[in-house]
């Protein structure tokens, strides 16, 4: 039995072993039971910049969703883009529930975004100049991201494995997206096969940046223990990478598309991808807002956001009488 | 004074029922500074996929919930046998002894039926 | 007429039943671009996901009324979306001009006063068409437009509840509601006339008279200002006749985005 009626008058530590038990055993932990501050604070961090990655993530195939070449492919985007709002919707209303006993809302969300203390994904600082990249983004940045957030499915804390189980149903839908525009250019004009072969040059390092370091000592930081101790996720980052080669690689050359990295190949008998590495300190210096559209995009929310102040003061239950 | 539009940030809990005559169930929370505006979120933002017979936003604010000390004033023992039909199976066997059934879940929620027969 | 062979065989019928259709689906294809525009950029995140569903469901209207058009033997519908001058489209001005200052990669300065009242108003117009359209003599349009209508009732409540609430809110919200209602009455006729061939349309029983549409129009409107402080202003066509081709600078460079990729080469498959 996980709770007894007199849990406020436990320990600090006793909290913590019950803590452990419970989700060492499968419980899932909610908003409003007690956790460790470790774990919050690990919780915020994962989740926020998931939540935000998700809405960044949105701005480079923004610029897709008027240009895509037919009526069914706009359609097509324009519900898909919706979704990664949406997921940035499932997630922020996630993290701003675990910030708020520390007084934060979305508005500190979005002001640490503003100011360059809350990161987004490095694949989202990249950027997407030609349809075959909004076809690639769907179809192998979302790979990507199917990879991991499917590894969190079973995550210790409910809130979050709630909003990746809608949110993974619909990636779904997302992958097969991208694999119909991939498709149709693969099966295409020369000129179209050259835009997902181009794509897939520009953002092949930026993929196997998306799993993030393989340990602590490539850049520094890494979350991956804590993550993994409490039971939020599985598998390690190089784990990750290689379910993605494993799934990924053989569809790229399927169709007839190289991969660029000469070095590239499966050794059997350690049963992994052999690959070179990506530049990790260009990976850190691009998660810190130095990449090429960075800037851009961050300034298009900032835009946004302060652009419409008026309309969340006009109609703040008790906002502005001026 | 103005409050930077914070304020506008107001919780709500979702629900929505997926047709006539069902349950509703909880969905999901959102933001928006009021029930009206919130009302006009729900369906697109969760349930765009899926039908929808009916929707109610409860400001966050109005639900009580428990503390996880309250949660522990759920737990029961399991004695109660006497309270669900695994505490009467007994009776199959006497009932048989006099050539009758036992009227059983399966049995008694079949009476519903429309027998005009 | 029951089908487009029927129509097709009638040219003054085919003549008429065209016009309107390319009315319908050149103003729900240019309105769902500027909203699409908003992507990402709405007061906040939950209406940037019920917004697009609303551009979604519009985009969607003007692809089933490309399709008559196709089935009328005016091209394919890709091509009608994508690959017709300004000079050919008939959608109304106001529905074209861009939603502010900037663009929709950089420095978009987007007014949400003027998208909630150039999407209310239109929506009203659309739901006053589209009940006329369910009688309408041409069946695929009469059948189409009952189908359409399903989906205005959500765009009506999105948009009055912002309206009503921005314009009886506090701050600067009424003086930028006000401005925007001036802004969007001085195109709103664009929006409301049915052009030049509007007479013949009715005369067939496509669609009834403008002038009649118009007053059903007015009529709604004075429901929804009737407890407002504002009042509504009368409505123009100050900058032209999309209905007869005129076309603002705006719809260029919006053309230009819409058709950037399907031109680099219409023939393929996409
Ligand atoms: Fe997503
Ligand atoms: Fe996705």
């Amino acid at each position: 039995m996980s709770t007894t009626l007199s849990y406020d008058r436990l320990s600090e530590e006793e909290k913590h072993s019950q803590f452990m038990e419970r989700i060492e055993s499968g419980e899932k932990i909610e908003a409003d039971d007690w956790m460790p501050k470790d774990y919050r604070m690990t919780l915020i961090k994962l989740i926020s910049m998931h939540g935000i990655s998700e809405i960044m993530g949105a701005l480079p195939e923004k610029e897709w969703v008027p240009k895509a070449p037919s009526l069914r492919r706009k359609l097509g985007i324009m519900a898909k883009v919706q979704d990664e709002m949406g997921h940035g919707q499932l997630l922020l209303r996630v993290a701003e529930d675990l910030m708020k006993p520390m007084g934060k809302t979305r508005e500190e969300i979005m002001q640490d975004l503003f100011r360059g203390d809350l990161k987004f994904h490095n694949v989202f600082h990249m950027p997407a100049p030609t349809w075959g990249d909004a076809g690639l983004i769907g179809w192998l940045v979302d790979g990507a991201a199917i990879i991991t957030q499917t590894n969190m499915l079973k995550a210790s804390y409910g809130p979050y494995a709630r909003a990746l189980k809608r949110i993974c149903a619909e990636e779904v839908f997302h992958a097969q997206h991208g694999e119909a525009i991939i498709m149709a250019l693969a099966e295409g004009t020369e000129e179209q096969r050259a835009l997902i072969q181009d794509a897939i040059d520009r953002w092949w390092e930026s993929l196997l940046m998306f799993f993030g370091p393989a340990s602590a000592t490539t850049t520094g930081t890494s979350k991956q223990d804590t993550t993994i101790k409490y039971r939020i996720r599985t598998k390690t980052n190089e784990e990750l990478r290689q379910a993605f080669l494993d799934k990924y690689i053989p569809r790229v050359l399927s169709l007839g598309l190289t991969i660029p990295d000469e070095t590239l190949h499966y050794d059997k008998e350690k049963q992994q991808w052999v690959y070179q590495q990506p530049d990790w300190n260009e990976f850190k210096n691009i998660v810190r807002n130095n990449g090429p559209k960075s800037k851009d995009r961050l300034d298009l929310r900032i835009t946004a956001y302060e652009n419409n102040a008026w309309v969340r003061e006009a109609l703040s239950p008790d906002g502005a009488v001026v | 004074m103005t409050n930077n539009g914070r304020e506008f940030y107001q919780e709500f809990e979702v629900f929505s029922s997926k047709s006539n005559g069902e349950q509703v169930q909880h969905q999901f929370s959102l933001l928006a500074p009021n029930e009206e505006i919130a009302l006009v979120m729900a369906q697109e933002n969760f349930m765009r996929r899926q039908p929808v017979a009916d929707i109610w936003v409860v400001k966050r604010s109005n639900v009580r919930k428990m503390t996880q000390e309250e949660k522990g004033s759920l737990q029961r023992l399991d004695n109660k046998e006497y309270r669900t039909t695994k505490g009467y199976g007994y009776l199959k066997k006497k009932w048989r002894h006099y050539e009758q059934n036992i009227l059983d879940e399966k049995e008694i929620l079949s009476w519903g039926g429309d027998d005009k027969k | 007429m029951k089908s487009a062979q029927e129509a097709q065989a009638d040219p003054k019928y085919k003549t008429a039943v065209t016009e309107l259709l390319y009315q319908l689906a050149d103003d729900d294809f240019i309105i769902a671009f500027r909203g699409s525009e908003w992507l990402g950029l709405a007061p906040h995140i939950e209406e940037d996901v019920a917004f697009s569903s609303i551009n979604q469901d519009t985009m969607g209207h003007a692809a089933i009324y490309y399709q008559l058009l196709e089935a009328l033997g005016e091209g394919d519908a890709d091509a009608l979306a994508h690959d017709r001058e300004a000079g050919q489209r008939k959608n109304a001005i106001l529905l074209e001009e861009v939603n502010g200052p900037g663009h929709y990669l950089k420095k978009p300065l987007y007014d949400w006063a003027f998208a909630v009242v150039r999407h209310y108003f239109y929506a009203q117009a659309k739901k006053v068409r589209i009940e006329s359209l369910k009688n309408s003599s041409y069946q695929p349009l009469a059948d189409a437009a009952v189908k359409i209508n399903m989906e205005l009732y959500y765009h009506l409540l999105h948009w009055k509840t912002w309206f009503t609430q921005l314009v009886t809110a506090k701050g600067e919200a009424p003086e930028r509601m006000k401005n925007a209602i001036d802004k969007v009455c001085e195109d709103m006729e664009g929006v409301l006339t049915l052009g030049p061939k509007g007479a013949n349309m009715a005369a067939l029983g496509l669609i009834e008279e403008e002038k009649l549409l118009t007053q059903r129009w007015h009529n709604e409107m004075e429901k929804v200002f009737e407890p407002l402080p504002i009042s509504l202003p009368p409505v123009q066509a100050k900058r032209g006749n999309g209905r007869e081709g005129v076309h603002t600078e705006d719809l260029n460079s919006a053309l230009a985005t819409l058709g950037e990729v399907y031109k680099q080469d219409p023939v393929a498959s996409w």
